[in-house]
């Protein structure tokens, strides 16, 4: 049963379902399919925020594609993206080494780049509509690509595929809506201004929908009575009122659905022999895990002495609003709050003060005010402070054993 | 090329090798093998087979040429050197009197040479020549090898039995001495073996893997002429697949080999289909790829320019035109074009001949580049961009007899642009010379471009020729789209109508015009299962198509957007309101949302939570943030208008 733990699951289907991806992935496949089978040349992007399942929407199309025996013999693929191939130098490579045509430049593999660029031209240029085989060129991150030097790989790709040259069809996939205003004018009149744009229209009903059938178990199961009781279980889990109220949240802050599968993995991942069902609870724990904030967490495991400095500057934020503060300042105001205090047992010296600030910078916590020149003496270096006040407050609830004075500090409104 | 390997024996039993090159056989004689075992290489002489012969020089051979014939070689500038490891197996070859008849023989391994070749005319071959043993340790006995050993060394890695030359039909003394060739083949053989570094091996492999898949890549074999790599690979017989390596340097004087690598994308195997109903045809001929057989609304632009480059070729003198317009005007086509008509004139006879170069600034990585393609297109020569700066420099600036004139096509222009703009300053200088006969057309989009980037000199040079493309009326626009269509019935006359007006109106962008007709013909398929559609394309299909194409996607995405993202934009608004500024730190904005929440009764969001929703607007663009590390104290601006976003909420 382990071994056949739903955690494997968790692999995206694309949602017949959903009506407007239905009709946006035959606009893909008919248009792949006629490069393929008509070698027309083509280009298309498809744009949609992260997590939409812009890649997955391609990913399906080319496996259906990949079905037609037509097809299957008759398309190259070039995949790249942006994050991979950073200039085109690279991108020329890689697209050299994916076409094979790496052992047809001889034993320096990869001349110039100059040379290269001419190379893959010509090789594109020789084909022609009805004998060459058409290539599919993917185009990850494509906003990456226009950020290339005079967008030469972008110029290039478009020109091939809007002159009689081999056929070929550029896919770029991008999340950015302005992705456009990105090209230079001849690079966007060669593109065809084909958009596809997926963004997801769905509502609560639907989301809570997806949730079930990504959890239940198909038919197919080779365990039959293990998969009637589970699929029991995730429909009482489904129904449960705060589960609902868990996923509304989720749904409220984002309808991607990366961060969901997230947070089923998170809870998927507490079943075990002994407890072979999801609880509520363990869906309460993971979402608590998903929204758990990351800063405020730093601060549990900060010293008395670094809290107390946390909570000198949020006091000097709050009188000076937000103004950039220095070490010498931090320390006044602390020295305030001891002096109040006469029998205090946070005396510590200046070295020692200066090394706790230090090590507040390190954590990312204080940061020096941009142009502030490192000439300036340490102790009167301008920071300003990356904590919202309402996550020091929420820290210092939770921090283990703070003594009550400084916490009644924290809370006073005065320094 | 071919070289026979040659045994130090008498003539006319010489033992000789084959090399396959493709189809190609190349032969070589060998003259004398290595020694010790460091020198790999084995010196040949060449022959010429039939096929490898200019075809207009075969009418000085006065007869039909027998297919088993060879011709002996006589170039002093070719290498004779070739590597061991190349030597594929032995053939006969017998050496005939001009005057003899070629004997009936089936025998295929048996070659004929009567007459030499010296790369002009034909000659009797001196037999003395042949005959005569190269001197050195050739008389020295050696120790019979195994036969079976001997032959298989005999035939290289081949590894095939079929062939070979049946030592018992040889003479005696020939017999040993095939024996000694052989084994001398055995022992490179075994060096090599050992001594081939592994750079050599993975390429063999390469290449050997490519055969076996079958794979259809066009040119198997390829040439580097730097160093003169060739692979070999024996596709003829298909009972087993030989991939040898040839080290040959080849040298001007060697016969033909393949001289630069011709990359090309695999050919498809399955046929293209051809269109099947209207709406493909009409498809087909929209793609802006397709060449159409006149270009129309550019009738003046196309007379401009012909006469200008014809009269510079009836002169024979030089000279420059600047072109300029937005992309997507026909400025390139109409070149392309006019170029075309001039070809065709000139092979009517009516003016010179001339020869057409074509470079394009965006098709190269670095404006000094221009050189080195320039020079390739007008010569074939491969150099560095200084080097092929100079010769270009000379080739211009010399007088040549039998020069033709050159017209030149620089596209993108403003690529060429380099701080000393030498590139362009040359491009311009060239046509001005005595000698050059150099006529050089120049495109760029923009119009002021020699008063904007070129520098006095440089655009002194280039003259006041110059020509602008307006972009296409919606008359014009549709005039191409109907031109394209030939009279096929596709369109409704309003969509083609709203088509070019509204492209007209926006960028007057042929390419888009196609492309949005392109777009509307699919769409109207799509829908050809309603019982109401007419089959062609209407008014709807059209609004469907540029709405696909021109509507920006941000409202669309705002109402797609979660509800924090939703609320974290009106929290920035309204921040950029209490300010009075466009922008604020995200520290502001959180405030301003938590209190959003509140107001519209969810529970308030952690500030990772928040700075999540916000990093998920600005990868998509609707906002303008700052490097995320800055955390809460990025800055924030809004990438949509304040009115759209109130918009796009409010209608929910």
């Amino acid at each position: 049963i382990i071994k056949s733990r739903p955690g494997a699951r968790c692999e995206f289907q694309w949602p017949s379902s959903v009506a407007p991806g239905h009709c946006v992935c035959r606009h893909l496949l008919e248009l792949l399919r006629r490069t393929a089978i008509h070698g027309e040349s083509n280009s298309v992007l498809i744009v949609g925020p992260r997590g939409a399942g812009k890649t997955m929407l391609l990913q399906c199309v080319l496996r259906d594609l990949q079905k037609e025996e037509k097809v299957q013999k008759n398309l190259l693929q070039v995949h790249l993206s942006g994050l991979l191939q950073t200039d085109d130098r690279t991108a020329l490579k890689e697209i050299t080494r994916q076409l094979h045509l790496e052992n047809v430049v001889g034993d320096k593999v990869f001349g110039s780049f100059a040379e290269n660029l001419a190379f893959l031209l010509e090789a594109l240029k020789k084909g022609n509509r009805s004998s060459s085989c058409p290539v599919l060129f993917v185009l990850d991150e494509f906003d990456l690509f226009a950020h290339h030097k005079n967008q030469t790989l972008l110029y290039n790709l478009f020109d091939v595929s809007q002159s009689a040259q081999a056929p070929i069809a550029v896919v770029g996939v991008t999340c950015r809506l302005d992705v456009l205003e990105l090209l230079e004018k001849r690079v966007k009149s060669r593109f065809s201004h084909r958009q596809i744009h997926l963004l997801s229209s769905l509502n609560f009903t639907q989301y809570l929908e997806r949730v079930w059938t990504q959890l239940s178990l198909p038919d197919s199961f080779p365990d039959k009575k293990f998969a009637q009781e589970w699929n029991a279980g995730v429909k009482t889990l489904c129904e449960d009122k705060s589960v609902e109220e868990v996923l509304q949240r989720h749904f409220n802050s984002s309808k991607d659905f990366r961060s969901l599968h997230m947070l089923l993995m998170l809870c998927l991942s507490r079943v075990s022999v002994a407890k072979p069902t999801i609880k509520p609870a363990d869906l309460l724990e993971a979402s608590r895990m998903c929204f758990a904030d990351a800063t405020a967490n730093m601060l549990h495991g900060l010293s008395i002495l670094e809290l107390c400095l946390v909570i000198a500057i949020k006091h000097l934020n709050d009188v000076y609003e937000g103004e950039p503060f220095n070490l010498q300042m931090v320390h006044n105001e602390f020295k305030k709050f001891l002096h109040r205090k006469s029998n205090s047992m946070y005396n510590f010296e200046q070295p020692v003060v200066m090394k706790a600030f230090e090590h507040l910078q390190q954590l990312e916590l204080i940061r020096p005010v941009d142009g502030s020149s490192a000439k300036v003496q340490r102790e009167y270096q301008l920071m300003r402070l990356t904590l919202d006040h309402s996550q020091i407050m929420d820290a210092l609830q939770k921090y283990p054993q703070c003594p009550t004075d400084v916490k009644q500090w924290a809370m006073s409104a005065f320094g | 090329g071919l070289a026979i390997l040659r045994t130090n024996l008498k003539w006319p039993n010489l033992i000789f090798t084959l090399f396959h090159f493709e189809t190609l056989t190349f032969f070589v004689l060998c003259l004398s093998l290595p020694e010790n075992g460091q020198q790999m290489k084995a010196v040949v002489q060449w022959f010429m087979r039939v096929s490898e012969l200019p075809v207009n020089k075969l009418k000085l051979l006065g007869r039909e040429p027998h297919p088993q014939e060879i011709f002996y070689y006589e170039c002093r500038n070719c290498d004779n050197e070739v590597n061991v490891e190349s030597i594929l197996r032995p053939v006969k070859v017998k050496h005939l009197d001009s005057n003899d008849p070629f004997p009936d023989s089936s025998d295929k391994d048996t070659l004929y040479v009567k007459l030499s070749w010296d790369s002009k005319v034909f000659g009797v071959v001196n037999s003395t020549v042949m005959e005569s043993p190269a001197e050195g340790p050739s008389r020295r006995v050696l120790p019979t090898p195994d036969h079976a050993i001997m032959q298989k060394a005999s035939l290289g890695e081949v590894g095939c039995s079929s062939v070979g030359t049946p030592a018992n039909v040889e003479a005696e003394s020939l017999h040993s001495a095939t024996k000694l060739s052989a084994s001398k083949c055995l022992s490179a053989k075994r060096r090599n073996a050992t001594a081939r570094t592994p750079g050599v091996r993975k390429r063999l492999e390469l290449s050997s893997e490519c055969s076996h898949k079958d794979f259809k890549m066009q040119p198997l074999c390829r040439t580097r002429e730097q160093q003169g790599f060739l692979y070999i690979s024996n596709t003829k017989n298909h009972h087993f697949l030989t991939v040898s390596l040839l080290f040959l340097q080849i040298s001007p004087g060697t016969p033909k080999t393949p001289r630069h690598a011709t990359p090309s994308i695999p050919i498809r195997s399955l046929q293209t289909q051809q269109p099947a109903n209207i709406l493909e045809e009409a498809r087909a001929r929209l793609h802006v790829s397709s060449v159409p057989e006149s270009l129309p609304c550019r009738e003046q632009e196309f007379q401009d320019i012909y006469s200008f480059v014809e009269s510079k070729i009836i002169d024979n003198t030089g000279g420059c035109m600047y072109i300029s317009g937005v992309p997507g005007t026909g400025k390139t086509a109409t070149v392309h074009e006019v170029i075309r008509c001039l070809q065709h004139a000139a092979d009517m006879d009516e003016i010179p001949s001339f020869h057409f170069i074509e470079i394009n600034g965006m098709k190269m990585t670095d404006p000094h580049q221009a050189y080195v393609q320039i020079l390739q297109k007008l010569t074939g020569q491969k150099a560095t961009p200084d080097h092929a700066a100079v010769l270009l420099e000379k080739r211009f600036s010399n007088l040549a007899p039998r020069k033709e004139t050159i017209v030149m096509l620089v596209d993108e222009l403003d690529l060429l642009w380099t701080r000393k703009q030498n590139v362009m300053y040359n491009l311009f200088d060239w046509p001005t010379r005595r000698h050059a006969r150099l006529v050089v057309l120049t495109i760029a989009n923009t119009m002021d471009l020699p008063e904007r980037i070129m520098i006095n000199r440089v655009a002194s040079r280039l003259g006041l020729t110059r020509m602008s493309f307006q972009p296409y009326s919606f008359k014009q626009l549709q005039e191409i789209i109907m031109s394209r269509l030939n009279k096929l019935k596709a369109f409704e006359e309003d969509a083609l109508q709203l088509v070019s007006r509204k492209v007209a109106a926006l960028s007057g962008d042929a390419r888009r015009c196609l492309d949005i007709c392109r777009r509307a013909t699919e769409i109207c398929e799509h829908s050809a299962a309603d019982p109401s559609s007419t089959g062609l394309v209407g008014m709807s299909h059209v609004m469907e198509a540029l709405n696909e194409m021109f509507s920006s996607a941000y409202i669309t995405a705002i109402r797609c957007a979660s509800t924090q993202e939703q609320l974290f934009l009106r929290a920035a608004i309204a921040e950029f309101r209490r300010l009075g500024l466009e922008e604020a730190t995200f520290q502001q904005v959180f405030v301003q949302h938590q209190a959003l929440c509140r107001i519209e009764g969810l529970r308030p969001i952690g500030v990772s939570e928040g700075l999540a929703v916000c990093q998920r607007l600005g990868a998509c663009r609707l906002l303008l943030l700052e490097p995320s590390h800055l955390g809460v104290l990025q800055h924030i601006r809004l990438n949509v208008s304040q009115d759209d976003i109130f918009y796009a909420l409010k209608a929910d």
